[in-house]
């Protein structure tokens, strides 16, 4: 449809009534049947994205979260892991928490969790509220649409055959997702139209690495993030080598083969967890959560105007500084304007909290 | 299950005193000795919760119903052995009645094993990138980086050499990780192999060790240590050539093993599913340390051309593709470069 279309038949809606359209097409109410709740990503209209790496599904879920909050204030949950499995009926070290992702317009939290650990895990979903109040989405009765990203391994393969979802992110009508075979060194984005429709799996990217110009390596994307920054829309994605690259959304192209541009090079140990992208005084930073430097805070002013690293140098790429008073950060979201959200501690105890930008 | 069977498992720790009591059976909290009618404007939740624990918790999340009067919790799911779990019934301007049960302990031997790491052969190259570590039983997720170690000639521990993933690679069943060496240590040119060198060294040896205090899918620690002895040789940076396999083709009218020979180890499990004879079905075996792939036909072979069809994304130990090196030197001379997803060897079936 072009743009002379839309406006024509947008004449005869309203705008809520446009947005509802959007959203509902294709979804179903009825069980959400997920195997498995991993990466999370908010997309148009409240819709939450959920993968599910055992049955190779990316799940489209209508929330039914749309009460618009400017800022969900602050949120102090000590021991969050705790109450989690308290409210699941179980113990604290028979829950993971696999994700968390924020929801835009009502500034609630939501949580994919594990109840148990082992292949009979059972997924669910928890929404946090502004006051702190944890409940669950309720999976057997919701709106909701999915895809299969592959095909079902066949019967020859033993069934071993995984990948698994490491990270995802709505851009532009496209659910993008990030995987990690459990058997190829593999390096497929993929790039999945939404409103799902069930025969297309979205096509694979390939994407590369060149370290210094010179040696190429099918290069995995273990986490990535949109942004745009003055008008240019693209990903910052952290490779299993740990380099940190962009690449431009316009070059997201199914069958495509791109290479990233490294803008900053990690040493050695370094394990990128999560990221985010926000403006403070009217310049723009990334926040990366890394197991073993903490907390980095990159300038990503002219992010652009950064060369390309392609020679070995001590100095790698952007500036950074890392927030030391931030450890053990396990998630890391963007949670309004001046807000990150931070899912921090150890396996044993875990905070959820909110904390000023710095 | 019956109800005496579930009242004899959950164990009440404390009765309420009055003659409103909590009761549990078939898993389900029941209040009596007090009749139930219409629910409270702010839900039954606000008279009765149960709650998984001590301390500042949420109650648990579940079904409440009243049947004959008598009002019943059912939790959303079963309840975890080994859970301590309390009861509260609070009218409001009464005093509380509580009870506490534990759930009973799951006690299992510890029986789980580790079966095998693949490769399975002790000679590794300096760039390996991957392990797949069998179990014998499924396996509990989250843990599995505290279990897994390499040690040196030394018995000292080698600081960070595998790609800790949150995610961890299982298979669905949880019964195969796959581990990767950290990739950065691997790729030539970038910083962490400047910083720290290769994750093993060409000439050295090296121990990998699978604790057993590893829990498994049931919570039960593995029945031992598993360790892995390997020493490690020249860092292997060509592609996998199919040209170089050699092929030792059965006689026509048996079911006898196609047998194919490589000249290097390849990958374990990509073996069981990158190779294929067109339009033939039978069972693949790998054999001798992964340098032989075995097949073996459902109906005996005629006498017939052949075609042996070989995805690319087969890869060696090192991460080395049909075609495609792991990093591919750009300042040297490509010389292959499949871009196929498959290639094609032809051969032969005869009588002789």
């Amino acid at each position: 449809m072009n743009t002379r279309n839309i406006f024509r038949f947008a004449a005869g809606l309203s705008g809520t009534a446009i947005l509802a359209l959007c959203a509902s097409s294709n979804l179903q109410t009825g069980k959400a049947d997920l195997k498995s709740a991993g990466a999370l990503a908010f997309g148009p209209d409240n819709i939450l994205f959920v993968g599910d790496t055992p049955s190779a599904t990316i799940w489209a879920l209508d929330v039914q979260d749309r009460a618009s909050s400017k800022s969900g204030g602050s949120i102090e949950i000590k021991g969050v892991n705790e109450k989690i499995a308290a409210l699941l009926g179980t113990a604290p070290d028979q829950i993971l928490i696999n994700d968390t992702a924020v929801n835009p317009v009502s500034k609630n939290i939501y949580m994919s969790v594990s109840r148990g650990r082992g292949p009979d895990a059972t997924a669910v979903i928890l929404r946090v509220d502004a006051a702190g109040k944890i409940s669950a989405v309720a999976l057997d009765n919701i709106a909701h649409s999915s895809v299969k990203f592959v095909d079902p391994p066949a019967a020859s393969t033993n069934g071993r055959q995984v990948e698994t979802v490491t990270a995802i992110a709505y851009i532009d009508g496209n659910v993008i997702v990030a995987g990690l075979s459990n058997e190829e060194f593999s390096s497929t984005l993929r790039s999945i139209p939404f409103p799902f429709n069930g025969a297309v799996k979205g096509a694979g990217i390939q994407i590369y690495h060149g370290s210094h110009g010179r040696f190429e390596t099918a290069a995995p994307v273990r986490t990535f993030i949109p942004y745009e920054i003055d008008h240019q829309k693209a990903i910052l994605a952290a490779y299993t080598c740990t380099p940190l690259v962009k690449i431009q959304v316009s070059q997201l192209k199914p069958g495509a083969k791109v290479e990233g541009t490294t803008i900053a090079e990690l040493g050695a140990g370094n394990r990128p967890i999560d990221m985010m992208v926000y403006e403070k005084d009217g310049k723009h930073f990334i926040l990366m959560a890394n197991s073993s430097r903490g907390v980095m805070k990159l300038n990503a002013e002219n992010l652009e105007s950064y060369k390309a690293i392609t020679a070995h140098t001590e100095a790698t790429g952007v500036p950074y500084e890392t927030i030391s008073a931030l450890k053990d950060v396990q998630r890391l979201k963007k949670y309004d304007d001046g807000t990150a959200l931070l899912l921090q501690g150890t396996a044993g105890s875990m905070d959820l909290r909110t904390i000023a930008l710095p | 299950m019956n109800r005496f069977a579930v009242a004899a498992l959950l164990l009440p720790l404390a009765a309420a005193a009055g003659d409103i009591l909590i009761n549990t059976t078939d898993g389900a909290f029941q209040v009596t000795g007090w009749k139930a009618s219409a629910e409270p404007a702010a839900g039954w939740s606000s008279v009765f919760r149960v709650y998984a624990g001590a301390g500042d918790i949420p109650a648990m999340l579940g079904a409440y119903t009243v049947e004959r009067s008598v009002l019943t919790f059912r939790p959303r799911w079963p309840l975890t052995p080994g859970m301590h779990v309390r009861a509260v019934f609070h009218l409001p301007g009464q005093a509380p009645v509580e009870a506490a049960f534990d759930t009973p302990k799951s006690a299992s031997a510890a029986a789980t094993r580790v079966d095998h790491i693949f490769p399975s052969t002790d000679i590794l190259p300096s760039n390996t990138l991957k392990l797949y570590i069998y179990f014998s039983a499924a396996m509990r997720r989250g843990e599995a980086w505290q279990h897994i170690r390499l040690l040196d000639s030394q018995g000292v521990a080698v600081k960070l050499p595998f790609l800790e993933i949150d995610q961890e690679l299982w298979d669905p069943a949880n019964t195969r990780l796959t581990v990767l060496f950290d990739p950065g240590r691997i790729k030539r040119g970038l910083l962490p192999l400047r910083e720290s060198g290769p994750n093993i060294e060409e000439g050295r040896r090296y121990t990998l060790v699978i604790g057993h205090d590893w829990l498994d899918a049931n919570g039960t620690p593995l029945a031992a240590d598993f360790t892995k002895p390997f020493r490690v040789v020249e860092a292997e940076r060509a592609p996998v050539e199919p040209a170089q396999w050699r092929i030792s083709p059965p006689r026509a009218g048996t079911a006898d093993a196609l047998i194919v020979d490589f000249p290097r180890p390849l990958d374990y499990a990509l073996l069981q599913r990158a190779i294929a004879v067109d339009g033939v079905k039978g069972k693949v075996e790998v054999a001798r340390g992964e340098t032989q792939w075995r097949f073996t036909p459902e109906a005996p072979w005629k006498q017939s051309d052949y075609r042996l069809t070989v995805n690319t994304t087969l890869e060696d130990l090192a991460g080395n593709r049909v075609g495609r090196a792991f990093d591919v030197d750009k300042f040297q001379e490509v010389t292959t470069q499949i871009q196929t997803e498959t290639v094609s060897i032809p051969f032969r079936i005869g009588n002789q």
